[in-house]
This record gives C-alpha cells, sequence and structure tokens, in this order.
C-alpha cells in the first residue's frame, strides 16, 4: 500500500458535462427526461403544488452561452425535477409535486443530487485516467450504490 | 517496469476514497495532487509504508508526465 486519500468532491464543469451526469442519473434513478433542454426558463404553472429548491454543494457550472437560461425537465411518479444553473452559476434542483410534503419533496431532490454527485466524479474521473492509459481491471456497484473501480498502468 | 494500481470508490453520497497502490516513494504523491485536482477537495490522507520507498528516476518522469496534461 501506498497512500489512501478521502475526497470531497467539487462539481465544476461545463452545461454539457453537467447535463450528461444530470442525464445518467436519472438513468440510474428511473426518472424520465421529459425535455432534454428548454430554451427558457418558465414559471410552474401549477399553482397547487409543493416546490422545494435545493442547491448542489461546491458546485460550479462555467458560463457560457449555452448554459443561459436551460434548464433540464425530470418526471417520476407525479414528481417533477427541474435542473439548472443558476445565477451565481450552482447547480440547482427544484423538485415540485402534487400530493407530496416538501420533506418528501426535498428527500427525492437530495437523492438525485447524490446520484448527480456519483455520476459526474465517475465519469470525470474515468475519462482522465483513461487518457493516462490507465486501463480498468475490475468494476463494480455495491448493494448500497458505491461504486468500486480498479485501474492498472505500467510505467517504465 | 512497475505497476501502478488505483483502487476508487464513490460512495452514494459521492464521497471519493482513492487507494493509490505500486507507486513508490513521491511518485503516489503526484499521483494524489493531480487526483485532488481532478475530483475535490482532501478530507483525509494516511500514508503508507510503501510511500516512503525511494523511487527518485519514477517520480521525476511521473511529475512530468502529469504537468503536461495541467
Amino acid at each position: 500500500m501506498s497512500t489512501v486519500i478521502i475526497l470531497a468532491p467539487l462539481i465544476i464543469g461545463s452545461w454539457p458535462a453537467i447535463s450528461a451526469a444530470v442525464m445518467a442519473a436519472a438513468v440510474g434513478l428511473g426518472l424520465n427526461v421529459s425535455e432534454k433542454v428548454k430554451e427558457e426558463l418558465q414559471e410552474s404553472e401549477v399553482t397547487n403544488e409543493q416546490v422545494v429548491e435545493v442547491e448542489l454543494e461546491n458546485s460550479q457550472v462555467l458560463a457560457s452561452q449555452v448554459a443561459s437560461g436551460k434548464e433540464m425537465v425530470l418526471t417520476k411518479d407525479g414528481i417533477t425535477l427541474r435542473v439548472r444553473r443558476d445565477e451565481r452559476g450552482h447547480c440547482k434542483v427544484c423538485a415540485e409535486g402534487k400530493g407530496y410534503s416538501k420533506t418528501e419533496l426535498k428527500q427525492f431532490a437530495e437523492e438525485f443530487m447524490q446520484k448527480l454527485t456519483q455520476c459526474f466524479v465517475y465519469h470525470r474521473t474515468i475519462t482522465e485516467l483513461k487518457n493516462k492509459d490507465f486501463q480498468v481491471i475490475n468494476e463494480d456497484v455495491a448493494k448500497d450504490g458505491t461504486i468500486r473501480v480498479h485501474v492498472r498502468r505500467w510505467t517504465d | 517496469m512497475a505497476q501502478h494500481d488505483i483502487e476508487i470508490t464513490i460512495s452514494k453520497t459521492g464521497e471519493v476514497r482513492v487507494h493509490i497502490k505500486g507507486a513508490k516513494g513521491k511518485s503516489c504523491m503526484d499521483y494524489a495532487k493531480w487526483l485532488t485536482q481532478l475530483i475535490g477537495t482532501v478530507k483525509d490522507q494516511k500514508l503508507t509504508s510503501e510511500y516512503y520507498e525511494p523511487d527518485e528516476k519514477a517520480r521525476i518522469k511521473l511529475q512530468q508526465e502529469l504537468k503536461e496534461s495541467l
């Protein structure tokens, strides 16, 4: 053994990189992507729904023309999640759904953001390791959702 | 030829555990630094006996290689 480090992830990337992780997280949690990207943000048309907004900690969606005014809309079991870049550049998830309490919506949004974080870190790390000629030796997902990857490379 | 292994564990909450094996001397620190820049901020780090074994030649080569990619 050499060294073991524990890291708290930072989610910093362009909107395309973030949206790719959003798509992966949506697939992982069985969410439907009803609208991939909206050109303009719109106010929620339904007023009798509970709405909860949760910000993704340590996130930064890099500013670009592509990112401004766009969001991804995901749905499952009557809950709608809207993922977008807020004014400060952070990634924000807004959950709304008729018949759900604010606590339930917050829990759903937080579960989604954890999955989003996991997918973002996985794709970023694996891509960079492969660029450094590392080969994936083993990869598995534990019952609790933990992803384990073993990579290797040979050097002179 | 030296074998460098990295085991990465990404928990459900997104916390990442990186275990670097086979990289002796300061080479493992170069990997650790690179992966930290890539993933996030260090919450905890433990060095093991292999870290203290000398491997200066390999370290300089790796350092140059990782520097070029940043």
